[in-house]
């Protein structure tokens, strides 16, 4: 009898789902709409709310600020997906590294796809989306595997001190190789400026469709890995005896992880701290329960982004600052406090 | 009651890199019984647990459950019937008591299932069995440590297997909360029928509360069986090259080990 109320008690209030969490959803899509509404209506030409409504759904209205609108729609898109995709891959690396300061710029992920993007720009005369879209998902996985052979030698396997040492070295030696390669031609340095910084304001609409289905394998493989991710968040040991092959585990989550990493920094350049500063925030309001911080993780990177994309507009007003700058500013100071907090025996 | 099981290891090899640990170990863990392994420290107790409870890979040998090996069956599967709880697992910051304890039921679910019935009972019976449930909610950052080792045993229980492995629970506890974490494994194993193999550091509550020894000295199984038949003086010369006499624990009856150190000796026993 006991038993039994105790378990009904458990379904009442259930403390596997943490207790914010619808909350956290209805604030987090709200924000959504209003940073979709902001990103449209924003910029160095201000649109009202009608004018927005006007551009998105009627067609026969043919304002010159509906047409402004309607120029903002794809760069919003791409900033939602965007975000999203480096949520995702900054909550996917933290679990498989174990390690809160994670993310695609500090793994040295995002450096390697640009050199790949670099080269392709200063060897193969690449200039469209759909090219660099390879050549960074190859540059990203490569530097991936790199940092993680790098980082799994000696005899304790990829420690995540080691991954994010190894993650600092490589960026370091890549990133100079970036310099070196550009320096000697100024018709890549051009070219290379304005995609480096990080920016989604060249959106096109083929990019976004190129963008799509990494995207959304991506996020697929996040969701899925979740729960095993969340054993491994106890310790190789532990997931280990609760039957989570850990090495394929940490492979194919890794795998997620540079392809939405890849191919946002293909399109968008190499964006910093956004995976960083998505996941923290949702740490901190649902706990550490990955199968609703990963997901949750998306919503709060498409907003970060979208909104840090608007605020560079505004800033760097009548023309505009590129969103990567933005969210360097804001992650910045978030790493140093993180690496600040974070115990060094979590290392 | 939990079901029988024979789980053997023959001529188990073992260790890390290339430094070999265990050697040429044969043994089978009694069914539905406590055992505990003791051994001196870098005797190789720690590791053989470890390798048993497929950690770490042997290098040669076997290790077989109702006559398979483990390491040919599908990890979850085995998940199911062998459960471990490691020496320093990792508490993800800010994480709950719930939510710890939860994580123990991977191996029941699937991919694509969600949370059933049976995965919120498992949980709720494990936290009641160690005592948790009002801690539910908790962080765990905000508990003693007795409190702590109860969560991660509760944990290893909403596993729901029949053999559980523990590399030394009770260490870094108070006496108080070993005798209290060693009561409540022990009636989960008169309970449920259980299989406990842990390791334990201390002699006396290890004669206590186990049913069956393995004493491993230098990586080799030195003597197995009743605490009663095991534990006598010159094995634990043998083991921990300490002097001692064995006397008769007044409360249990089972062997105790008193030392004999170089100060502060009768001279009765003055080696």
């Amino acid at each position: 009898m006991k038993n039994s109320s105790t378990v009904s008690k458990m379904h009442e209030v259930n403390p596997h789902i943490p207790k914010n969490f619808m909350v956290v959803l209805v604030i987090g899509f709200v924000l959504l709409i209003a940073s979709v509404f902001l990103s449209l209506s924003l910029g160095s030409r201000m649109v009202g709310l009608q004018e927005v409504m006007d551009g998105l759904f009627r067609q026969d209205i043919d304002t010159y600020e509906a047409n402004v609108v309607r120029k903002r729609i794809s760069r919003t898109v791409f900033s939602l997906f965007c975000g999203a995709a480096l949520g995702v891959s900054g909550a996917l690396m933290q679990a498989v590294t174990r390690n809160p300061i994670a993310d695609p710029s500090i793994l040295g992920v995002n450096m390697g796809a640009s050199l790949f993007v670099v080269c392709g720009m200063a060897f193969l005369n690449i200039s469209s989306a759909n090219q660099y879209i390879w050549l960074a998902l190859a540059g990203a996985a490569i530097t991936a595997v790199f940092v993680f052979g790098i980082g799994s030698l000696g005899r304790s396997g990829a420690t995540p001190i080691k991954l994010v040492l190894a993650g600092a070295a490589t960026t370091a030696a890549l990133s100079s190789l970036v310099v070196a390669i550009m320096i000697p031609r100024s018709h890549v340095m051009d070219q290379f400026r304005f995609w480096q910084v990080g920016s989604v304001g060249s959106a096109t609409w083929d990019g976004i469709t190129t963008f799509i289905p990494f995207l959304l394998i991506g996020i697929v493989i996040a969701i899925l890995s979740a729960p095993a991710l969340n054993a491994l968040a106890l310790g190789d040991a532990i997931a280990t005896g609760l039957g989570v092959r850990i090495g394929i585990l940490r492979l194919v989550a890794a795998l997620g992880a540079v392809l939405l990493c890849g191919a946002a920094t293909a399109l968008a350049g190499p964006i910093g701290f956004v995976g960083l500063l998505s996941t923290h925030v949702m740490r901190l309001v649902l706990g550490p329960d990955l199968r609703f911080v990963i997901p949750m993780s998306a919503i709060s990177g498409a907003v970060i982004l979208t909104i840090s994309d608007v605020s560079g507009r505004l800033i760097g007003s009548p023309g505009e600052l590129e969103v990567g700058v933005v969210t360097a500013f804001i992650g910045a100071p978030l790493l140093i406090i993180l690496a600040m907090r974070s115990k060094v025996s979590s290392l | 009651m939990k079901p029988t099981h024979l789980f053997e290891a023959e001529q188990l090899v073992a260790g890390y890199d290339n430094k070999t640990v265990i050697q040429e170990v044969s043994l089978t863990i009694p069914s539905n019984k406590i055992s505990v392994i003791i051994g001196a420290n870098a005797s190789g107790k720690s590791t053989l647990l470890k390798t048993l409870a497929r950690l770490i890979k042997p290098t040669s040998g076997k290790i077989n459950l109702d006559g398979k090996s483990i390491t040919k069956m599908p990890p979850k599967q085995l998940a199911r019937v062998l459960g471990l709880l490691p020496q320093s697992p990792i508490v993800p910051e800010g994480i709950s008591v719930a939510d710890l304890v939860g994580r123990g039921r991977f191996p029941h679910q699937s991919m694509l299932s969600g949370w059933t019935k049976k995965d919120y009972e498992a949980v709720a019976e494990a936290m009641r069995i160690m005592d948790i449930t009002k801690l539910a909610n908790q962080n765990i950052d905000e508990l003693s440590g007795g409190q702590r080792q109860r969560v991660w045993i509760a944990m290893a229980l909403a596993q729901q297997t029949d053999i559980l492995f523990l590399d030394e629970p009770t260490t870094f506890l108070d006496i108080t909360y070993q005798v209290e974490i060693l009561d409540m494994l022990t009636d989960l194993n008169r309970k449920k029928g259980t299989t406990i193999v842990m390791v334990l550091h201390d002699i006396n509550l290890s004669a206590r509360y186990a049913d069956n020894i393995f004493a491993i000295h230098n990586g080799k199984l030195v003597a197995e069986g009743e605490p009663s038949k095991v534990i006598t003086s010159s094995l634990v010369k043998d083991v921990f090259g300490l002097d001692c006499i064995v006397v008769e624990d007044p409360i249990s009856g089972s062997p105790s080990v008193v030392p004999i150190g170089r100060h502060h000796v009768n001279n009765a026993y003055t080696p």
